[in-house]
């Protein structure tokens, strides 16, 4: 495993329902940042087809990782020689109308996993538990570039998500996210909350772009574990931003503020008690 | 929540510049080659149009300014063309006197003394005008309608309402005021009083019997959930007033919505068949 790594954020805007247009978009930011030395490349939630596609969704997704589009990434993975991340609708290869809100991680030989979204929003502009199952696998993927997890926009508001990754190894996290702009400032706090609390690197990926009168508000960023902000893209725009980070920064922070030294697993099982009763 | 006037303060650059890539951004999603509004002289066409102009460039953006005879009045015929050498629109100028006349005599039944019907037949024949232009020379429909008086269903339905895009519509009347300020829209303009000019002497506040500075406090509560009571006592106004204020809020649903239908089939059009907008 690389000690060092050159993370990149593709903040695109998508055409909605197009996944013809976000694809070679992808293709083309993946190709952009392969040139700035990337071993990376993250992509916001959904990116495949737009974020607000409503009762598209049946006929947009597709299965992973037996479908065209993850085929089509892993060409593109190989071909450049980099780690690709995702997001995009999958469809359940045992029924047909079961779908997940899912981020893909694809390396240089092809599909590595997946991590489907756990908290499905479905409040004020957001109505995904209509169309998604929940996923209930927070898994790690030991890789070339270090030990991965991934979360999905709404999980950031649920601490439980990064922690698990974060006992799980992980050493860098990709958040793919959807967030509009009202949601700005909860997001900019709790994306580095995650990071400093688990004192691992975060890197956040956020949609750009118009749709639906929704403004996605971009803001993407690589946050190191002391929570600091590496590097930012614009607001609203689309961007691609790179950022290199070294993994041995990791004993350092970890000796500094040693949050998982610290953990008291024994108020898990009463957390888990109370929540039941609330 | 605190209902006070800071409750409604914009930060007003990114309000301002998040409207205006709204507009450009549907201006070129839908290939259309600019926007046509109404323009009334008052506040709200005015921050319309002003923001139409600073997003797409006065040159894409027509102003009608659709005057009849029983409400035309120097004083907006000033601020329009105040308006358009400001903000460098296209501004034409078409008398509908004519046609509204046209109107009140084929109609069998027209009753003149019943002024709301009568002044409905000006708000939807200002919409006729706006989308023949638009189908004409490929421009979008900006509407120029507000948060309060959406809310509160203080428009005519198919008539001022109709538009494409309606940028200032989540900016209740106070923030739009803000917005226009912000923006450069003549202070005399942002001040004047609020009339939908449907018949002479016409005036929201009036009609609506709250200034907009209480109104906007209000429906700011309701739309954050807050009891009617605890609006009332936060401020300082009689129950009676915020009941009714949310009563007629409840009520106007079916003008902001598309009619309704009966379920009958799978999926139904209004209520579950739900489809982003896909643009070409």
């Amino acid at each position: 495993m690389s000690n060092e790594i050159t993370i990149a954020l593709g903040q695109i805007s998508c055409k909605v329902g197009d996944k013809k247009h976000n694809m070679e978009t992808m293709n083309k930011i993946i190709n952009q940042a392969k040139q700035r030395k990337a071993d990376l490349v993250a992509f916001p939630e959904l990116s495949l087809t737009g974020y607000v596609v409503r009762d598209r969704a049946y006929e947009l997704a597709e299965p992973v990782p037996n479908g065209p589009s993850v085929r089509q990434i892993e060409e593109i993975a190989k071909k450049e020689n980099v780690h690709v991340i995702f997001g995009m609708i999958e469809k359940s290869a045992k029924a047909s109308a079961v779908l997940h809100n899912t981020a893909v991680l694809i390396g240089p030989k092809g599909y590595i996993g997946k991590y489907q979204k756990m908290y499905l929003p479905t409040h004020s502009v957001f109505e995904e538990k209509r169309y998604f199952r929940p996923g209930y696998q927070i898994p790690v993927f030991e890789t070339e570039i270090g030990k991965l997890g991934m979360f999905i926009c709404y999980d950031v508001y649920f601490p439980e998500v990064a922690r698990m990754l974060s006992l799980k190894g992980a050493n860098l996290i990709v958040c793919i996210s959807a967030s509009p702009s009202v949601r700005r400032g909860f997001f900019e706090t709790l994306t580095a909350a995650r990071a400093m609390e688990n004192t691992v690197f975060l890197a956040f990926i956020n949609l750009a772009g118009i749709e639906d009168g929704l403004q996605f508000w971009g803001g993407s960023r690589i946050i190191a574990p002391s929570g600091n902000v590496i590097s930012q893209a614009k607001y609203d725009e689309d961007d691609l931003i790179t950022a290199r980070i070294n993994y041995s920064d990791l004993v350092r922070v970890q000796a500094w503020v040693p949050t998982l030294r610290d953990l008291r697993p024994e108020i898990f099982s009463s957390l888990r008690e109370e929540a039941e009763s609330l | 929540m605190l209902l006070t006037k800071e409750a409604l303060k914009l930060d007003l650059p990114l309000t301002a510049t998040r409207l205006k890539r709204f507009i450009k951004d549907y201006v070129r999603k839908t290939k259309a080659k600019g926007a046509v509004l109404n323009i009334s002289g008052g506040i709200d066409s005015a921050a319309a149009v002003a923001i139409a102009s600073l997003a797409l460039g006065g040159s894409k953006v027509l102003a009608l300014s659709l005057p009849e005879k029983e409400t035309c009045n120097s004083t907006d015929i000033k601020h329009t063309k105040m308006l358009a050498e400001k903000f460098r629109f296209n501004l034409e100028t078409i008398n509908i006197t004519n046609v509204l006349e046209a109107y009140y005599k084929s109609i069998p039944d027209f009753n003149p003394k019943d002024a709301l019907s009568k002044g409905n037949i000006k708000a939807r024949v200002r919409m006729i005008f706006l989308y023949y232009h638009a189908n004409r020379q490929n421009r979008i429909v900006v509407g120029s309608s507000d948060k309060s008086e959406t809310m509160m269903g203080y428009f005519t339905k198919w008539g001022d309402i109709a538009a494409d895009i309606s940028p200032l519509m989540d900016l209740y009347k106070t923030q739009v005021r803000q917005l226009a300020t912000h923006i450069g829209v003549p202070a005399e303009i942002v001040k004047k009083p609020s009339t939908p000019q449907l018949w002479p002497g016409q005036l929201a506040e009036q009609e609506l019997g709250v200034k907009y500075e209480t109104l906007d406090l209000v429906l700011l509560g309701l739309e954050n959930f807050i009891a009617p009571e605890e609006i009332s006592e936060q401020l300082d106004l009689p129950i009676k007033l915020v009941t009714s204020i949310k009563t007629r809020w409840l009520s106007k649903e079916h003008k902001r919505r598309a009619p309704l239908t009966m379920k009958m089939e799978y999926r139904t059009i209004g209520t579950d068949f739900r489809l982003p907008y896909t643009l070409p």
